[in-house]
């Protein structure tokens, strides 16, 4: 079992990527649970054809901890993927980072943790903001972090951000950075600049998932790509980054830079 | 049967502590081992004093002493300074840092954090934040953490391996002369008489004798089959150390009275294939002697018992036995194996049993005014419903305070039953003088 999260700034993709991600690599015959680390609860929406489904931390505040059962929280979507939302409190109140902590020790208790699955996905929200969001980057969880981010300034900021949380549980557990996924705004020179941002962590770019309105149109009739159009493009592109991803063997604790080198490097490909 | 839950947005008079508090006591029961509570102040002040009350002794636990800067922070580099600090001053062999609210809120790694430690000691992680279960559930995760860090196989070690629960000093030395007798050889997860029943001997050792050791917890892999005193505090390790390393478990009723005691003594006998000697038959014989002589005393009383679950639902068949009524059965610990322990008992006594699940000390009191009890049996706290009532009052269970020497004396076993019966017998005699 392959575990993986996928981290990056807030708007960037990562649920849309990431479902479009365990989509295929379902469609290619994978069994995957795909867990939305976010309070918003809408990691999986594409996947369950736009049904909201009850959340973890709803259902463990209406029955009590006692009495929830994996089949309310546990609901199968495209593919076969078994999707799980673990929810939050509402805007403003509570913590949401132990909830983050509450859902998963739920899951793992409640045996969702089935070994015949080939891959566990975690979508978490924006950037490592606390304990409770980087749980999924505790040893005995997910070994794998791919960060989703674009050419723009902001993007590459959050995912130096997020390789440092990275850097600091790797030297605790096994966790190691996979590699970053571009989802492309169509910047300029994005391609080469995405490039060299990876290679100077000490990584390498996964895919570059070019942009494509085929996906908002999947997006609006609440599908994923490889279900709403399984012969275009982007369903090839997605392809590529589930086969990236399948085979990839390059594993590796980043190597954080700084706000000025960051700086430079925008400077360096146009970008500023 | 009825079974009432408190429906009340507020708690008055909590009846559980908090899970760190179960933890520190099984850490405490290890030879050489320190609890570090990682958390703030309160969370180890609070138990050491009630340490101290129940037991008549010190408690040696340390402290990560988090405050608002780690709250926000994390509290990562207090506990790795905390530990190192520990391991200098006081050479434990083990530290087991116990997690509170406050620790498992923050979210801190503290497995990875561990992890990252290079000390010549044993680091045990144990994850009790206080918002879960109870002290119970704090003392099963625990012991479950010592068997989960430590247990290894190595090679068969013909002995069987007892987790005892929240239960007292004198329990213990109760369950070992029972297995002497029967001359079988336990690990006993985990043993408070070297801490909880130290002598004073001058010069003191600089940790108290006696104690499981932590080779012994290593060796619980290997037993031939282990057997859990309480399930709800100790259920969880056994549980562990069959899936993991195939050692055959029992977890059944404590042995508390007649029946439970016999059924415990048949579990022994039947991991070990070692009979029960005549000597544990003559304590048997005693016992039942016993109850004999204060049936016109106790018959028919109708009893109140609250405890922690398995001492609670233990006791309530015991009071059946002695021939009276247990009306209420009342734990601050929720769990519908017990409920079900207890309806098992209300099926064979014929008798409605009101079960009240994660109560507090009000809601006991507001169901023994409802129901009409003579006697409640229960801890310290208890004292003031029982007065108010104008009912009699045998205390039993965690933390007893307003007496000497309670936790010297046994409750399990032939002879602990012994005890319980003239502790309920004098304690309906003296209502009876005073009224």
């Amino acid at each position: 079992m392959r575990q993986i999260a996928m981290y990056g700034k807030g708007g960037i993709g990562k649920s849309t990527t990431t479902q479009n991600l365990t989509a295929t690599l379902a469609d290619m015959g994978n069994k995957i649970m795909q867990i939305g680390c976010d309070p918003k609860a809408d990691s999986t929406r594409m996947l369950m054809g736009g049904k909201m489904q009850p959340t973890v931390l709803d259902t463990l505040r209406e029955v009590g901890a006692e009495n929830v059962t994996l089949e309310e929280i546990l609901h199968t979507g495209f593919g076969g993927i078994r999707c799980v939302e673990a929810g939050g409190p509402e805007p403003g109140v509570g913590c949401a980072g132990r909830g983050v902590i509450t859902a998963i020790k739920l899951l793992e208790a409640l045996g969702a943790y089935d070994e015949d699955l080939d891959f566990v996905f975690y979508d978490v929200l924006g950037d490592v903001v606390c304990g409770g969001f980087a749980m999924p980057m505790r040893e005995g969880y997910a070994k794998e972090i791919y960060i989703v981010a674009s050419g723009e300034m902001m993007a590459l900021y959050a995912a130096n951000n997020i390789c440092k949380g990275i850097v600091k549980f790797a030297e605790e557990g096994e966790i190691r950075l996979g590699g970053i996924v571009c989802n492309s705004r169509n910047v300029e020179n994005e391609l080469a600049l995405m490039e060299a941002f990876s290679e100077r962590i000490g990584s390498k770019l996964v895919h570059f998932v070019p942009r494509d309105n085929i996906v908002q149109q999947a997006e609006i009739r609440k599908k994923t790509v490889i279900e709403y159009d399984p012969t275009c493009n982007q369903a090839e592109e997605y392809r590529k980054l589930a086969r990236n991803i399948l085979e990839n063997d390059k594993f590796v604790v980043p190597e954080p830079i700084t706000m000025d080198e960051l700086e430079g490097m925008m400077t360096e490909f146009g970008v500023i | 049967m009825s079974q009432t839950k408190t429906k009340r947005s507020v708690t008055i008079n909590p009846g559980m502590l908090c899970q760190p508090i179960g933890a520190m006591q099984a850490v405490l029961g290890v030879h050489a081992a320190i609890p570090l509570v990682h958390g703030s102040q309160g969370c180890a002040a609070y138990p050491m004093r009630m340490f101290n009350r129940h037991f008549a002794e010190p408690a040696e636990i340390a402290l990560s002493s988090l405050g608002e800067d780690a709250a926000v922070f994390g509290g990562a580099d207090n506990l790795v300074k905390g530990v190192h600090a520990l391991a200098a001053r006081r050479h434990p062999e083990l530290i087991a840092v116990v997690t509170t609210c406050l620790s498992e809120t923050i979210g801190d790694d503290v497995d990875g954090i561990l992890r990252k430690v290079d000390l010549p000691v044993k680091l045990v992680p144990m994850h009790t934040p206080s918002y879960v279960g109870s002290h119970v559930t704090g003392y099963d995760n625990a012991v479950k953490a010592l068997v989960t860090h430590l247990a290894e196989q190595t090679g068969p070690n013909s002995k069987i391996n007892v987790t005892v629960g929240l239960l007292d000093p004198g329990d213990i030395k109760e369950l070992k002369s029972m297995l002497g007798m029967m001359r079988v050889k336990a690990i006993i997860l985990t043993d408070i008489t070297g801490a909880f029943d130290a002598p004073l001997i001058l010069p003191r050792p600089p940790f108290p004798d006696g104690g499981t050791t932590v080779g012994e917890i290593r060796d619980t892999a290997n037993s031939i089959g282990s057997i859990a005193l309480s399930k709800h505090a100790g259920g969880a390790a056994v549980k562990y150390l069959e899936m993991k390393h195939k050692v055959p478990m029992i977890a059944g009723a404590c042995p508390i009275g007649v029946e439970n005691t016999d059924a415990f003594l048949d579990n022994v006998s039947q991991l070990t294939g070692r009979p029960v000697p005549d000597e544990l038959r003559k304590e048997r014989g005693r016992l039942i002697d016993a109850i004999i002589d204060v049936q016109f005393k106790v018959a028919q009383k109708k009893v109140a018992v609250f405890a922690d679950p398995d001492v609670a639902s233990g006791m309530a068949r015991f009071v059946h036995e002695l021939g009276m009524d247990p009306v209420i059965v009342a734990t601050g610990t929720e769990s519908k194996e017990f409920v079900k322990d207890v309806q098992a008992i209300a099926s064979q006594t014929g008798h409605e049993i009101e079960i009240i699940l994660g109560c507090d000390l009000y809601e006991l009191h507001e169901a023994i005014k409802r129901v009409g009890v003579d006697l409640l049996m229960g801890n310290t706290h208890g004292k003031s419903i029982a007065d108010d009532e104008k009912i009699a009052f045998a205390r039993l269970g965690f933390p007893v305070y307003d007496r000497v020497g309670y936790q010297r004396i046994p409750i399990i076993g032939y002879n602990g039953g012994i005890n319980l019966v003239d502790r309920i017998a004098n304690a309906i005699l003296d209502h009876a003088d005073a009224a």
